[in-house]
């Protein structure tokens, strides 16, 4: 069995999108369709790499993250950030959270914005797991 | 009861990001969740004659109303506000409810419907059927350019109108919890003509002083939580002197207790609140009777 790869996203259409590319490397993907579905299943499942959808239903990509980022057993999981959001916009998001309070957290080392070509998002999970 | 969480449904032409920035001032009563959504009515993409289901068109449709969505979200995003979406397609008032129930929602604000008045009286609004339904407090956001007044917060100047109903007690209790968020507020009954038929002039004096009395002791519950607040008595129609008591005291919403009377009742003996939701030039908070 592959490693597993959590997708997080609310439309349907880029989670089947994102588990064929992940199925076709080898991976087995695993699926929720939002932030705190998602998040259920990481403490569930500790999947070894989570995509991440920024805008969602009931709990956003930017929260999830930092729950991610700032809990011991799971800042570990690596994360790529897959979303129509600008990248400029998460981390100023992250920075304002911080300025109210919340700890710090690092950045995402691969934010890619969609849409993205199976090949781009195959080489990014491939930097991450091999 | 604070409201940390708005859900905001829109169909673009009548509400725009304009409106959320001029709620955003709830943000001092805790407002740091906004969940917006699109309902793409089924007519537009159901099965038509020769073309059966429009696939592309929903998918357009979708977009379209991603794209604006992504755009006012990055502006929340990096306010420090948590934001969600919901495009779907349905109808209206079943997928607001559904949105609202999922998400756990303190408001809900839509605009007004366009609907003509016979289509009102035979298949009743949107807007009536959400106050119907909703057990939250609904804002029927009017936009600027349709009232020519220029509301910059809704919240800052309310008009509560009262009749004494639980509903409206509870709209006391709702405004109470956004203290940080109001500067001034005026406070008004209408009294009903019926109500002074046959009743002499030191009887009329009477009642107004009595309503008067009443509405300062509300008045002094605001007071208390140092929200400027004045109380006015009106006489005659309800909705019209709510409208003109606005008006005069350059309120920036109107505010009053739902009844939650059933839909056929308000469809053909009409109701204040729905009334004023679909007809007044003023933004329009409905609170529903808090049966907690």
């Amino acid at each position: 069995m592959g490693k597993k790869v959590l997708v997080v996203d609310d439309d349907p259409d880029v989670r089947l999108f994102s588990v064929t590319v992940l199925e076709e490397h080898g991976y087995t993907p695993l699926e929720a369709a939002n932030g705190e579905e998602g998040l259920k299943m990481i403490k569930e499942q500790k999947p070894d790499l989570i995509i991440l959808d920024i805008l969602m239903p009931r709990q956003s990509g930017i929260r999830l993250y930092r729950e991610l980022k700032t809990d011991k057993s799971l800042k570990n999981i690596k994360v790529i950030i897959l979303s129509g959001i600008a990248k400029k916009t998460f981390l100023r998001s992250q920075k304002a959270l911080t300025e109210f309070g919340g700890k710090e957290v690092p950045e995402p080392k691969i934010y890619l914005e969609k849409p993205v070509e199976p090949d781009e998002l195959a080489e990014a999970i491939k930097k991450y797991l091999g | 009861m604070d409201i940390k969480k708005l859900l905001f449904v829109t169909k673009f032409e009548e509400l725009g990001f304009d409106a959320l920035q001029s709620l955003l001032s709830l943000r001092k009563a805790s407002l740091n969740h906004v969940v917006f959504v699109n309902v793409i009515e089924r007519d537009r993409v159901a099965m038509h004659r020769g073309a059966g289901y429009l696939k592309e068109e929903e998918i357009r449709l979708r977009e379209t109303a991603n794209i604006r969505f992504i755009d006012w979200a990055e502006d929340l995003f990096e306010q420090g506000m948590e934001v969600g979406v919901y495009i779907v397609v349905g109808s209206l008032v079943s997928e607001v409810i559904k949105a609202a129930q999922k998400e756990e929602t303190d408001l809900i604000v839509i605009g007004r419907s366009h609907k003509g008045v016979l289509e009102h009286l035979y298949s009743g609004s949107d807007i009536t059927e959400l106050l119907r339904r909703a057990e939250i407090p609904v804002l029927v956001y009017k936009q600027l350019s349709e009232t020519a007044i220029a509301i910059e917060k809704p919240f800052e100047r309310p008009l509560l109108a009262i009749d004494w109903s639980p509903a409206s007690l509870s709209a006391v209790e709702y405004l109470k919890a956004l203290k940080d968020v109001i500067q001034e507020l005026d406070i008004i009954h209408v009294v009903g003509q019926k109500k002074l038929k046959g009743t002499s002039a030191m009887g009329i004096q009477a009642i107004r002083k009595d309503t008067r009395k009443k509405l300062e002791e509300i008045c002094n519950i605001f007071e208390s939580e140092g929200v400027k607040a004045d109380a006015q008595v009106y006489i005659g129609e309800a909705d019209e002197e709510i409208e003109k008591a606005a008006r005069e005291h350059q309120a920036s919403m109107i505010v009053l207790g739902s009844s939650g009377k059933t839909a056929w009742v308000e469809r053909w003996l009409g109701s204040t609140p729905q009334s004023i939701a679909e007809k007044s030039i003023y933004p329009t908070l409905l609170i529903p009777f808090d049966q907690k």
